[in-house]
């Protein structure tokens, strides 16, 4: 047996190193290729799922969100709420908001969107945006004549954002004029401006919540309560954790809150995805399969001969599918290598999606299921010619 | 030994009768040349002696073992444990330098580096070709190609060395070279050899001349040896 593999491992070498090399590095190269395009895919879902994740905690909704319970409009008691949650181990910050929809003027242009009422040491301990100021400063305690605005909403003179929302140059230190749901209308001095990259984030506006309320006749009432947790990815840990508190009001994960946004999305990604796999692993087979065929084809007579002085066709057989491991793992590795430059590059320049930059998020499962996958339809395709010639009658494969 | 061989072949609706009972008995030391016109049979009677084809009828007996009732796997292990082949045209693998070509075989019986090397490399110097051991196939004459073989085919210390008409690509010299090297092997190591020709002037290398003529002997001649 063993003697068999070592003599299996002699021929497949030496055919590698004294064979066509313009075939080998071909052959190689379209399993890098294949090896490129089975991990670059999943690697950009796994991009926008970490994108989408880290947007919506970072700038949109936190970790979980505390909405008003069936029926009510808005969650009472904000203050002792706030309390309860935040001394549960793990719970880092709670940001109360208010909500709503609001019109914009400035300079006879008018636009729509989301205006919050926040309070902004709770925000700054939920969410980044006080972060991402790209112009003036964010919110403070007692700014009630000030706004901040995203840089959608804010927009650039002249430029129509693409049906977006957008006030087409609005600037630090200038005035816009808010009119909200209930009729009343404000002047507030813009005080600073932010970019998020979330589209949901820069095209909305936030003033402090004690402005908004005495606008819209609040009294520690808010439309939702965000809440940062110390660690990502445990939010129905968390949620679980926030009700056995004996919290009253509905409580989401961000993932909940989105309503399948994201997973809509993965989903439609993943057919994509099965798609372009199964096209990849059907390439693979039909160039390993064609190499190997014409190989041994071609050495028929060379198989024959083998049989005729004593070597076992399995030894035969399995030195074609050692050189095909051979090429799938070189191929693999060069993928590996392709793959990390292209990995490097989106890194430095990522692509741009509506939810925010995405950069490949390759995970090792992906790489090592590519991997599993390009192994297993090779051998399949190296063993299936080498096995139809090998077992042929020693003349009939002597003769040619 | 071989008993009362029959071989028949179908080619489409007709039947070809290569072999119409042939019963030859080779003694350990023979040179044993078959010979005949072409169809004649000898061809067929070589690869059925050498494993490479199944008769249609009769038994063949080496070193007392029935080789017809062996399992293709056991057929393959005997023909590498007891049969050396020399084919027509050397039949060497291209990608194998000559003394890779030779300890292929040992390699496969699980012997030993050294072993392997030194043997292979004694019976490449017995066969002339010392200076050529590290040579690939695009490398070496045709003469030196058909010496790798015959000593890639001694390499195991086969029981019968069979060559299927081993000088038909060489000229007159380098056959005279091979046909000496045959010689030689059979008288210094007692060497049993069985070797199809069709050439008359190689009876003289020959202990017996089995002549077939279509499918049976015709003629069966002592020569060189008694």
């Amino acid at each position: 047996m063993f003697s068999g593999i070592r003599v299996s491992a002699f021929l497949a070498w030496k055919s590698i190193q004294r064979g066509s090399r313009g075939t080998l590095a071909l052959t190689i190269m379209i399993i890098a290729l294949i090896f490129v395009n089975l991990v670059f895919l999943p690697s950009i879902i796994s991009g926008v799922v970490v994108t989408f994740d880290t947007q919506s905690i970072d700038f949109d909704l936190g970790n979980l969100v505390i909405e008003p319970r069936e029926g009510s409009q808005y969650i009472d008691g904000v203050d002792g709420l706030q309390k309860k949650v935040e001394q549960i181990p793990g719970i880092t910050g709670t940001s109360p908001r208010i909500t709503a929809g609001a019109t914009y003027f400035y300079r006879g242009r008018n636009a729509a969107s989301t205006l919050y009422g926040i309070t902004p040491e709770d925000e700054r301990s939920v969410t980044r945006i006080a972060d991402y100021m790209t112009a003036g400063e964010f919110l403070s305690g007692g700014d009630t004549d000030a706004i901040i605005i995203g840089a959608t909403l804010a927009g650039t003179e002249g430029v129509e954002e693409g049906g977006l929302p957008s006030l087409e140059g609005v600037g630090v230190g200038d005035s816009v004029d808010v009119a909200y749901p209930n009729g009343a209308t404000r002047t507030y001095r813009v005080k600073g401006i932010f970019e998020t990259q979330s589209f949901g984030v820069d095209t909305a506006a936030f003033v402090t919540t004690r402005e908004m309320s005495r606008v819209l006749g609040l009294d520690n009432q808010a439309s939702a309560i965000l809440v940062k947790t110390a660690v990502n990815g445990r939010e129905e840990e968390y949620k679980t954790e926030i009700l056995s508190y004996g919290v009253q009001e509905d409580v989401l994960t961000f993932r909940e809150k989105s309503g399948g946004f994201v997973e809509q999305a993965i989903q439609s990604f993943n057919i994509i995805n099965a798609i372009s796999t199964l096209v990849s692993l059907i390439i693979a087979i039909v160039v390993v399969f064609i190499v190997i065929f014409i190989n041994t084809v071609n050495r028929r007579r060379q198989i024959g001969i083998l049989k005729a002085i004593g070597i076992d066709q399995q030894i035969i057989i399995n030195s074609y599918v050692l050189q095909v491991l051979f090429i799938t793992a070189v191929g693999a590795l060069v993928g590996i290598g392709l793959n990390a430059g292209v990995t490097t590059y989106l890194t430095a320049y990522p692509l741009v999606f509506p939810g925010g930059p995405v950069y490949p998020d390759v995970e090792a499962s992906a790489i090592l299921r590519s991997i599993g996958s390009l192994f297993g339809v090779s051998l399949v395709a190296g063993y299936i010619p080498a096995w139809r010639i090998a077992r042929e009658d020693i003349l009939t494969a002597i003769r040619g | 030994m071989a008993e009362n061989l029959t071989r028949v072949y179908a080619m489409g609706n007709v039947e070809v009768r290569a072999l119409a009972g042939v019963s030859l008995e080779v003694a350990k030391g023979e040179f044993v040349g078959i010979m005949g016109a072409s169809g004649s049979g000898k061809s067929t009677l070589l690869h059925i002696l050498g494993l490479l084809d199944r008769p249609t009828s009769g038994s063949v007996t080496i070193d007392g073992t029935d080789v017809l009732a062996l399992s293709d796997h056991r057929r393959t292990l005997f023909r590498l444990n007891r049969l050396g082949y020399v084919f027509q045209d050397y039949a060497l693998i291209g990608e194998l330098t000559a003394l890779e070509n030779v300890y292929l075989t040992s390699l496969v019986r699980g012997a030993s580096k050294d072993e392997y090397i030194e043997r292979s490399a004694d019976i490449l110097r017995r066969v002339g070709l010392g200076d050529r051991m590290d040579h690939r196939q695009s490398e070496l004459s045709g003469g030196e190609q058909q010496r790798v073989a015959i000593a890639r085919a001694l390499v195991n210390s086969p029981s019968i060395l069979l060559a299927d008409e081993p000088c038909a690509n060489l000229d007159s010299q380098t056959s005279k070279s091979i046909l000496d090297l045959f010689a030689r092997l059979n008288e210094e190591l007692d060497q049993t050899i069985v070797m199809v020709s069709h050439e008359d002037w190689h009876k003289e290398y020959f202990c017996r001349i089995v002549t077939l003529r279509d499918g049976l002997i015709g003629d069966m001649v002592e020569c060189r040896k008694a």
